[in-house]
């Protein structure tokens, strides 16, 4: 008997069909449920795919973008004999040499700042350098009659106003710009360029005098690997397989281990990019996420406002014979295909924006975006906006399966508020901890990732509770007399009243608006004035060792005020760490920039300024004993090195080890000179080295009066680099000002999501307000003192949720801004201003848009069709 | 069986044992039954009547298994109710009990075929559309199978309301105020459609109405008064109707 009834029970199939039926009735109510479900999963189908077709690209191109198969890096020094040969022996070689420089302009006297690369007859080895007149870069820049030519960036000329044609001296030699560079395909390997490119030919830059013993140049050799011993038919591309390129890397370290060459394949050729394509992209995925999160909202409230409208139908369900779970499996069905519809607009939305991007970044990568459709990453929108749509949905849902029949006879008071049953909310819970399980485990940075999650949690449940905490001190304020202000706080408490919804939709919109406005405000105040009054207005490198008299000397003479600091400089790479060598350290990511690339090292007698000793002790004036080093504390803590240990930096291809004696605190942010190591003077001994300047002036100084020590200083010294902080920190500022674009352009699609899930809560609130409105004015009440109430109710909701936007988006940026990045936290009034100002237009201005047309008609028009 | 221990009895459809019950929480608690007992044969009609808020549709919504009793014992159709779970309930609903109500309650984004077919799709019938069609061409609406319900006249949803219950071939038929949202005369013959499908199924007819000439033609008929049977005489329904109702 009880299996003849089990098979009796109404099944998926049938309440899948009863779903379909029940749509036909259209997708009235669920704009704003769709239009969030597909905002959200664009934002984050987009980004990852935009993101997979820059990765995809720079990989696809790595060759070219590296300018060889493999590429190997030093610093200060060419490659000795028997290490060149190595590579000559191995496929076609190119040597190229890039280093900082000043560029003058002789007619105008104008000087700038610019990054040379030398280049020999083999460049490039992979792809091609694209002159503006179509011109061979080889031609353009060999010394003729006039002596050697150069090729630069559009930029160079227009800052010295200079054309085609028009001389620059560089170093001690005279250069002819005979063109500009269209696009230059290896430029991406060479990370952060200080000013625009000045390109010649390695003879030029030995002509130049700019190389020194000590100088900072970089010198590349790109090996454009032969076949050896592959079968020449193996592929039928030029490409030579993966394996012996890691052999032949592999060969180098081991013939070669105290080489200190920095070896990059094409896998990887642009690292710092990539890192920085996917911590962007980790960010602007929470910022999708949070899109579809305050849709959810939406989710929720158009799911609730939908089923309240369905209650006979269930109860007529219900009546006829049907369980509550299949009445719930009927909605369930309903809102996966209407989440369907929405997640499918995202996707298409979501599949194209790589497309846009491609265009638009065109002008900016040298390298080709892989324009293409990325299934992973659209399935990744796709489920977070089920996921989002799921567990938004089912609490609603789980109150439709006790919905009683006999609620076609009467309502039943206090059934809205009861809780679902418990396996309804162990889904939802469980899909939120899924949720937030999934934007963990796929995070770049999860240690972030984890804070978002618990502090968009946490947000979203103040959220709730401070809506819950308005209605509860409206329903405590005492009788007031004037009506409007009545009628205000009766709405703001009464049953079914539209303040949660309204607090937690706009609430965390303004949030994350805050937080990022505050982030970036307070970023770009530390760049413009706190680092710009604090740090040197000069850095000057590549000072010789025989110049240093004479230098100190000019700058006494020209910046008689300044505070003048000086330090000898070489560049080293940490190789080992306690004789482990520093590539099989797995470093927190905090530290491991030290372990990256080059550092800039130095030695002194004495404990440099900016600096305080922690732990140890300092070597004496005349030290001779075994090289010791002072390492920077915190770095130190984190790599987990402690006083007595040792520590391994190749300079100049030979590797010194000495040990730690102390530790010191340094003020980076005082951008003075800083550095991580710092050696006994007997460590670099009769090393070739130049010295590093900066000149600080403690009264704020005119441009001019810097630009005149600038001139002083490379008229007399045409190898020495001036580095103009103010300059640098104004690139840097252009930098952060296009990363601000893109955040202020996430954060506009978070707060859409806001508004539309604002808009749509107003709406389903509408119905029940003209009903309101027009008793009233049936009793007497004047369009004036209506317009009056509610604009009471949305403004005080506004105001009140303004404050927690402010509150909790100074929390989440003071995190950011002082615990993540380090930088000093100070609350900027204007964003608070203008977030109060946001909420109480927007709450007011959506709130009144509906109630204002209905005012103007006749009661009784209206009472007829209520 | 619907885990429960079987009720029968044989001559009884519904057999109702100092039912109470009560609606509200706190303040708003109300007492609405007060210990009613009824029987009411198989195969019978009867007519329940009684002022607003008398209980007499809450009496209904109880014999249906749409509310449950407070205390009492509810045995329809050889079912106790009081020990069935909800979801027990909704199928013993499906198979044992059609409902008519006042406001028809047929879904509207479901065609007339649709709406007479979902109890039997419901329990899983192979031939629910084949039936529901039968069904709703006895009721007169043969040529209407595909509309909608706003598309019809109130007489032809309540019709297509009617199919609906009587197509599980329930053993009772519920009515609460059948005829309320229609003229007089699509009301009557809406009650004649009841009326003869009790007469020739052989199904126990339960209706509450506040019109006497309809109640007058049940079988039998009792009056609701706060909450209990009035045992009271009824006032007998003017003789025209009565008549009428008779004929």
């Amino acid at each position: 008997m009880s299996g003849a009834q089990s098979a009796n029970r109404p099944g998926v199939m049938l309440a899948l069909r009863f779903a379909l039926r029940e749509l036909r009735g259209g997708v009235k109510g669920f704009y704003v449920f769709i239009a969030c479900i597909a905002l959200g999963v664009a934002a984050i189908a987009g980004v990852a795919s935009v993101s997979r077709a820059l990765t995809e690209g720079i990989a696809g191109e790595g060759r070219t973008i590296l300018g060889g198969d493999i590429s190997f890096s030093v610093v200060h020094r060419e490659l000795q004999p028997d290490e060149r040969a190595f590579l000559d022996a191995e496929g076609a070689v190119s040597s190229i040499a890039t280093m900082r420089a000043m560029a003058r302009a002789p007619e105008t006297d104008d000087q700038a700042l610019v990054e040379v690369k030398a280049i020999d007859d083999a460049y490039p080895l992979f792809g091609t350098l694209e002159l503006t007149s179509g011109g061979d870069v080889h031609a353009l820049t060999q010394a003729n009659g006039a002596g050697f030519g150069a090729v630069v960036d559009e930029a160079l000329l227009v800052r010295l106003n200079l054309e085609i044609g028009d001389t620059i001296d560089i170093g001690r030699i005279t250069l002819t710009v005979r063109d500009t560079i269209a696009n230059e395909a290896d430029k991406l390997a060479g990370g952060v360029d200080f000013g625009p490119r000045l390109m010649v030919s390695l003879d030029a830059l030995r002509a130049s005098g700019l190389l020194q013993p000590g100088s900072l140049v970089r010198w590349h050799y790109r090996l454009k690997l032969n076949r050896a011993n592959e079968a020449a038919g193996a592929e039928a591309t030029d490409m030579v397989s993966d394996a012996r390129l890691e052999d032949v890397i592999a060969q180098a370290r081991d013939k070669f281990p105290s080489a200190g060459w920095r070896i990059r394949s094409r896998a990887n050729a642009a690292p710092g990019l990539q890192r920085s394509i996917r911590r962007f992209t980790q960010f602007l995925t929470l910022v999708g996420l949070t899109a579809l999160v305050v849709g959810g909202v939406g989710v929720a409230n158009a799911v609730r406002a939908f089923l309240d409208t369905k209650r006979p139908v269930i109860a007529t369900f219900k009546c006829l014979g049907a369980p509550g779970s299949f009445v719930f499996i009927v909605y369930l069905a309903q809102i996966t295909m209407l989440a369907g519809a929405g997640i499918l607009i995202g996707l298409v939305l979501g599949a194209i924006l790589p497309f846009a991007a491609g265009i638009a970044l065109e002008q900016v990568l040298p390298v080709q975006v892989i324009n293409g459709i990325y299934p992973a990453e659209l399935g990744l929108g796709l489920v977070y906006g089920l996921m989002t749509a799921l567990a938004f949905a089912l609490w609603p849902l789980g109150r439709a399966h006790d919905v009683p029949p006999s609620a076609l006879f009467r309502d039943q008071p206090g059934e809205s508020s009861r809780l679902p049953r418990k396996r309804y909310i162990a889904a939802t819970a469980a899909t939120v901890v899924a949720l937030a399980i999934l934007a963990v485990a796929l995070a770049y940075d999860r240690y972030i990732a984890l804070i978002y999650v618990g502090a968009s949690s946490a947000a979203f449940v103040l959220l709730v509770l401070v809506g819950r905490g308005i209605m509860a001190v409206a329903r405590k304020i005492p009788h007031v007399h004037a009506t409007e202000w009545r009628l205000a706080i009766a709405n703001i408490h009464r049953p079914g009243a539209l303040t949660p919804s309204v607090v937690l939709s706009l609430g965390l919109g303004l949030t994350l608006l805050v937080a990022l406005t505050l982030i970036d405000g307070n970023l770009r105040q530390q760049l413009g004035t706190t680092v710009a009054q604090k740090a040197p207005s000069f850095f000057f490198v590549d000072i010789q060792n025989a110049e240093k008299p004479a230098f100190d000397t000019l700058l006494a003479r020209e910046a008689p005020k300044a505070v003048r600091q000086g330090a000898p400089m070489l560049r080293g790479r940490l190789v080992k760490l306690n004789g482990v060598s520093t590539e099989d350290i797995e470093a927190p990511a905090s530290a491991a920039w030290v372990l990256r690339g080059d550092r800039g090292i130095t030695y002194a007698d004495a404990v440099p300024e900016n600096s305080r000793l922690v732990d140890g002790a300092w070597w004496g004036t005349d030290y001779t004993g075994e090289p010791l080093v002072s390492f920077e504390a915190e770095l130190a803590g984190e790599l987990g090195l402690a006083i007595g240990d040792t520590v391994t930096v190749n300079v100049l291809g030979r590797e010194i080890t000495a040990r730690i004696a102390n530790t010191r605190t340094v003020e980076w942010e005082s951008l003075a000179i800083n550095f991580v190591m710092v050696f006994s003077p007997n460590t670099f001994a009769g090393a070739p080295h130049s010295h590093l300047a900066t000149v600080t002036w403690e009264e704020p100084v005119t441009t001019e009066r810097e630009i005149d020590l600038l001139k002083a200083v490379t008229a007399a010294f045409p190898t020495v680099t001036g580095v103009r902080v103010k300059d640098a920190i104004d690139q840097v500022n252009a930098l952060v000002e296009q990363l601000a674009w893109a955040i202020r352009a996430a954060s506009a699609i978070t707060l859409i999501s806001s508004i539309m899930v604002l808009a749509g809560a107003l709406a389903a609130g509408h119905k029940s307000r003209i009903h309101d409105a027009i008793i009233l004015k049936t009793l007497g009440a004047t369009r004036a003192r209506l317009i009056a109430a509610y604009a009471i109710e949305y403004a005080a909701l506004g105001l009140v949720t303004a404050l927690f936007g402010v509150i909790a988006g100074s929390i989440a940026a003071w995190f950011v801004v002082a615990r993540l990045m380090d930088a000093t936290f100070t609350i900027q009034p204007a964003a608070a201003v203008a977030a109060a100002i946001i909420a109480l237009v927007l709450s007011v201005t959506l709130g009144l848009i509906g109630t204002w047309r209905v005012l103007g008609e006749k009661p009784a028009t209206v009472l007829r069709n209520l | 069986m619907d885990q429960t221990t079987p009720h029968r009895d044989p001559n009884n459809a519904v057999r109702l044992r100092d039912v109470h019950l009560s609606l509200g929480t706190g303040a708003a608690r109300v007492h609405i039954l007060k210990g009613v007992d009824l029987d009411v044969t198989e195969g019978s009609s009867l007519g329940i009547v009684g002022p607003s808020g008398s209980g007499k549709s809450t009496l209904l919504m109880v014999m249906a298994g749409l509310e449950r009793s407070d205390a009492g014992e509810v045995g329809v159709a050889g079912q106790e109710l009081t020990t069935l779970n909800e979801d027990a309930l909704a199928r013993f609903r499906g198979r044992h009990v059609g409902i008519v109500f006042q406001s028809f309650h047929l879904i509207p984004n479901m065609t007339a075929l649709e709406n007479v077919a979902v109890p039997l799709e419901l329990t899983g019938d192979r031939d629910a559309f084949a039936k529901a069609r039968a069904e709703l061409e006895a009721v007169g609406l043969g040529e209407r199978l595909s509309h909608y319900p706003a598309q019809m006249s109130g007489g032809e949803q309540q019709r297509v309301a009617i199919a609906r219950a009587l197509v599980p071939s329930p053993t009772i038929l519920i009515a609460d105020e059948p005829t309320g949202n229609l003229d007089e005369k699509t009301g009557r013959q809406i009650v004649d459609l009841m009326f003869k499908a009790q007469e020739t199924r052989g199904m126990t007819l339960v209706l509450v109405t506040h019109d006497r000439s309809l109640a007058d033609r049940c079988q039998r008929t009792i009056r609701m008064r706060s909450g209990v049977i009035d045992t009271s005489p009824l006032e007998a329904a003017p003789r025209s109707q009565a008549a009428a109702a008779d004929a």
